[in-house]
């Protein structure tokens, strides 16, 4: 029985490095088609990956050894990161990993290394790469914090299957003002983390206004490969934590191949919506002033914070 | 003529010691040779007291006759519609020539380029450094000279170590960026002096582009040269083509029929059209709302599809020759053209609106990149830029050519000088170009396109046109052979380079990109 609580807690976590470069793909297709383009295929990120990965690579002379260790630790820390989201099962995570406090920081570990990074060949982008990362993260970490304990309190844990299992008991109680704060809060925080507009824009060519692409510009064949996976998981696992720890509808309680086929589709059809969702968004905003970014951030983390009071304050019945 | 205008008139000539009637009724060119010393105060006089613009400084290699170089200095009056040009010698056995960039900003690019490319050094230039020949072209070669060949090769020295101005301080740091760029555009180099994310200055090295369009002129027949003008900027090919065609047209003194110069102008603005299309979209594309550039790009090709329906060619080249133009509209293809241009207003309304409607796009653009009135005088700026700035010049309203006299148009203007007062003044521009269309076709007659010109004399003369950018000239000399011997071109870039850098000045790194699409300057028509 063990062996096949790991099994699937393995599954899930290969699940979403597999899926993370469809979602790409998704959200990019999607894109293109609202702007009349045809685009490119939705594979078309497994077929980059592909490409880097065999790829030479070329390093800076001026870099030490933390440019080449940088892509393994972002890649292993989002990996790492997997096991902590449930997917589509929440009897089979790995509980003795961490939890969503573990969570928050696996992500910064990376982000941490990435600006050394981009500081680390001397290019004159990826300092300032790095210099706005540090900037948008600094605010956006605290803001990302609240809305876990936000859900850590209405369950009384900070496990994320626990979570999602007292949300499924409870239903529709489980629901509060808070919650929706939560989730927009949520949601502002995924598009500053992941560089996504109105923040950063993924797809741009211009190196003054990069942050995240300004960082990673020194990379080449597999360090990138593996950077730029990494970076796709992260935006598919925020998707995945919208969508499990506030509509966890769908999710395999138990050992079976049909609740976890059940759960599989779910899941998809969960991060299809969301993927649709963001390309929306990115098609029909400009991307932001870059100070005005710690307003934006701001906002997420005030809506965090009144999260945070309001389901604090029902649960102990004030 | 009014008797202020006379009174106006008669001044100048005294200031310029020209006989009163040197100028009649219909003319607004006037010429003068002056000594070279006298030039500097008159210059003075011309801009500070009648508020004249330098346009350009160009020179000539005149050693073979009359053992000297000269100098042309063009000013423009735009209230009055009156252009100066003031002509002077340096003799071959001195090479100097007084600068005049202490008073009249505008004139430091100019003579820094003549510096390079005659070696004649303008005495007292406060700032002379390479302008298009970079540090490693070799002293002592002048390329505008006539005894320089072409066709050599040119052996490059050592790099001599580049003079960009330094900013020191604490935490003021140097981000270069280019000549190679990571998106599909024109190379340059941009060196920005930041203190974290705002500019403290920018310098902007340019010349990656030059093709020594001006000596590759030399020597060519006009029909050639028209050619070769079409290629100095790809989106100003008619502009440009125009501008010089109508020098030859002056030099051979013929009359363009009717006909052609109503053609001229809706190909002109055929290619206003889809220039400012592109460049609404440009605004759009690097704050990344790209559902708005998407719609923009949609139309500007519409445009360019109609250009090759009409004219086999999408930029309009092969349109335009010394005399006429080559293309004409059938009625069948008229009807077509103006229920092309309904659609296409129909098309773009919704889509300006969309563009205003969108917050986003629009908290971006306002306040960016301001450029002030003074900078855009001092420096001379034209074009869209100067007009976002409340500076409200345009040569085909105040010098007007081909069939614009008999046109009824508006010059869009703002006083705002920023990122958004350029894109409105380029969505106005658009409209208003529908409009001229519209009236043009009706003033298509049924007359020969091309009036033939037999032979050139020798002479000189000024052509211009008001290109998307801004104003082109050409100056053109034709010698006894009736080949070209001198063209200096021009282009609206030129100016407006010199701009860019202070609009920049104080917005932060990641509002550049933003900035300079707003302008979007021709490098390959700076460098040419």
């Amino acid at each position: 029985m063990n062996k096949i609580v790991f099994m699937i807690a393995l599954f899930q976590a290969a699940l979403l490095m597999i899926l993370a470069p469809l979602a790409t793909g998704l959200i990019k297709k999607t894109k293109a088609l609202l702007q009349n383009r045809q685009g490119a295929s939705v594979f078309q990120p497994y077929w980059d990956l592909l490409k880097n990965f065999r790829k030479e690579e070329v390093v800076s002379e001026t870099t030490s050894w933390i440019f080449r260790a940088v892509p393994l630790i972002c890649f292993s820390s989002i990996l790492i990161s997997c096991l902590l989201v449930p997917t589509i099962s929440i009897p089979h995570t790995l509980k003795v990993t961490g939890d969503l406090i573990a969570l928050v920081y696996l992500l910064a570990l990376p982000r941490f290394f990435m600006a050394l990074a981009g500081l680390d060949a001397g290019s004159a982008f990826g300092g300032m790469g790095s210099s706005r990362e540090v900037m948008i993260s600094s605010t956006a970490e605290p803001a990302l914090i609240l809305v876990l304990f936000t859900m850590a309190v209405t369950a009384g844990t900070t496990q994320a299957a626990e979570i999602i299992r007292i949300v499924l008991q409870k239903g529709w109680m489980a629901y509060g003002p808070g919650t929706a704060l939560a989730f927009v809060s949520l949601f502002l925080i995924t598009l500053a983390e992941c560089g996504r507009l109105p923040i950063d824009n993924p797809a741009t060519h211009l190196e003054l206004t990069m942050i995240h692409e300004a960082m990673i510009l020194e990379y080449s064949g597999k360090s990138l490969a593996l950077i730029e996976w990494a970076s796709m998981t992260k935006l598919l696992l925020f998707s995945t934590l919208l969508a499990n720890i506030f509509f966890p509808w769908g999710i395999a309680q138990e050992t079976s191949l049909i609740s976890l086929g059940n759960a599989l589709i779910f899941f998809i059809l969960k991060i299809g919506l969301f993927c649709l969702l963001l390309a929306f968004i990115e098609t029909s905003t400009a991307k932001l002033r870059l100070f005005r970014v710690p307003d934006f951030l701001g906002t997420a983390f005030v809506l965090a914070l009144l999260a945070l009071l309001s389901q604090t304050i029902l649960k102990l019945g004030l | 003529m009014s008797d202020s205008k006379k009174y106006f008139i008669a001044r100048i000539c005294s200031l310029l010691k020209l006989p009163a009637n040197s100028l009649s009724a219909n003319e607004n060119e006037i010429s003068a040779f002056l000594p070279l010393h006298e030039l500097p105060l008159i210059v003075k006089r011309l801009c500070q007291m009648e508020e004249a613009r330098c346009v350009f400084i160009g020179a000539t290699d005149d050693r073979k006759n009359s053992k000297s170089f000269g100098l042309q200095y063009l000013f423009s009056i735009d209230k009055e519609s009156l252009l100066i040009l003031l002509r002077s010698k340096v003799p071959d056995h001195s090479l100097k020539f007084p600068s005049i960039a202490v008073q009249v900003a505008a004139a430091a690019a100019f003579e820094q380029e003549i510096w390079e490319f005659f070696g004649i050094t303008p005495e007292g230039h406060p700032n002379l450094k390479n302008l298009l020949l970079h540090e490693d072209w070799p002293s002592e070669t002048f390329p505008l000279r006539k005894d320089f060949d072409p066709h050599q090769k040119i052996k490059r020295v050592e790099k001599k170590s580049s003079n960009f101005l330094q900013v020191t301080g604490e935490g003021v740091f140097e981000i270069p960026v280019g000549p190679v760029h990571a998106g599909i555009i024109e190379p340059g180099h941009f060196r920005f002096s930041v203190a974290g994310e705002p500019v403290i200055h920018l310098e902007i090295q340019l010349g990656f582009t030059h093709k020594g369009i001006e000596k590759l002129a030399e020597g060519k027949t006009v029909l050639e040269a028209a050619a070769l003008a079409e290629r100095i900027s790809g989106d100003a090919s008619f502009a440009h083509s125009m501008a010089f065609c109508q020098a030859v047209e002056k030099i051979a003194k013929v009359t363009v029929p009717k006909k052609a110069q109503v053609l001229r102008v809706i190909f002109s603005e055929m290619e206003r059209l889809y220039n400012h299309l592109g460049d609404i979209a440009g605004i759009a594309t690097d704050v990344g709302f790209s559902f708005g550039a998407a719609q923009m790009l949609r139309l500007r090709e519409l445009i360019l599809q109609k250009n090759d329906r009409f004219t086999g060619h999408r930029l309009l080249r092969g349109v335009n020759i010394p005399g006429g133009v080559l293309c004409d509209l059938t009625a069948e293809i008229k009807n077509e053209l103006r229920s092309f241009l309904n659609l296409l207003l129909d098309q773009y309304a919704p889509v300006e609106h969309l563009y205003f409607e969108t917050d986003s796009l629009m908290d971006r653009i306002e306040g960016t990149g301001i450029v002030l009135e003074k900078v855009v005088r001092d420096l001379t700026g034209v074009g869209p830029v100067a007009r976002a700035s409340n500076v409200k010049i345009d040569l085909r309203q105040d010098f007007p050519y081909a069939d614009y006299p008999n046109l009824k148009f508006e010059v869009a203007f703002r006083k705002e000088g920023d990122v958004a007062a350029r894109m409105l003044v380029k969505m106005a521009e658009f409209k208003e170009a529908v409009s001229i269309i519209f009236q043009a076709l009706d003033h298509l007659t049924d007359e020969p396109l091309v009036v033939n010109i037999q032979s050139l004399p020798e002479g000189s003369a000024l052509g211009w046109a008001e290109s998307a950018r801004g104003e082109i000239f050409h100056w053109l000399r034709i010698g006894r052979d009736g080949k070209v011997e001198r063209l200096k071109i021009k282009s609206p870039s030129f100016s407006n380079w010199r701009i860019l850098p202070w609009a920049v000045q104080g917005n932060i790194v990641p509002d550049f990109p933003l900035i300079n699409k707003s302008f979007n300057l021709s490098y390959s028509g700076n460098d040419r």
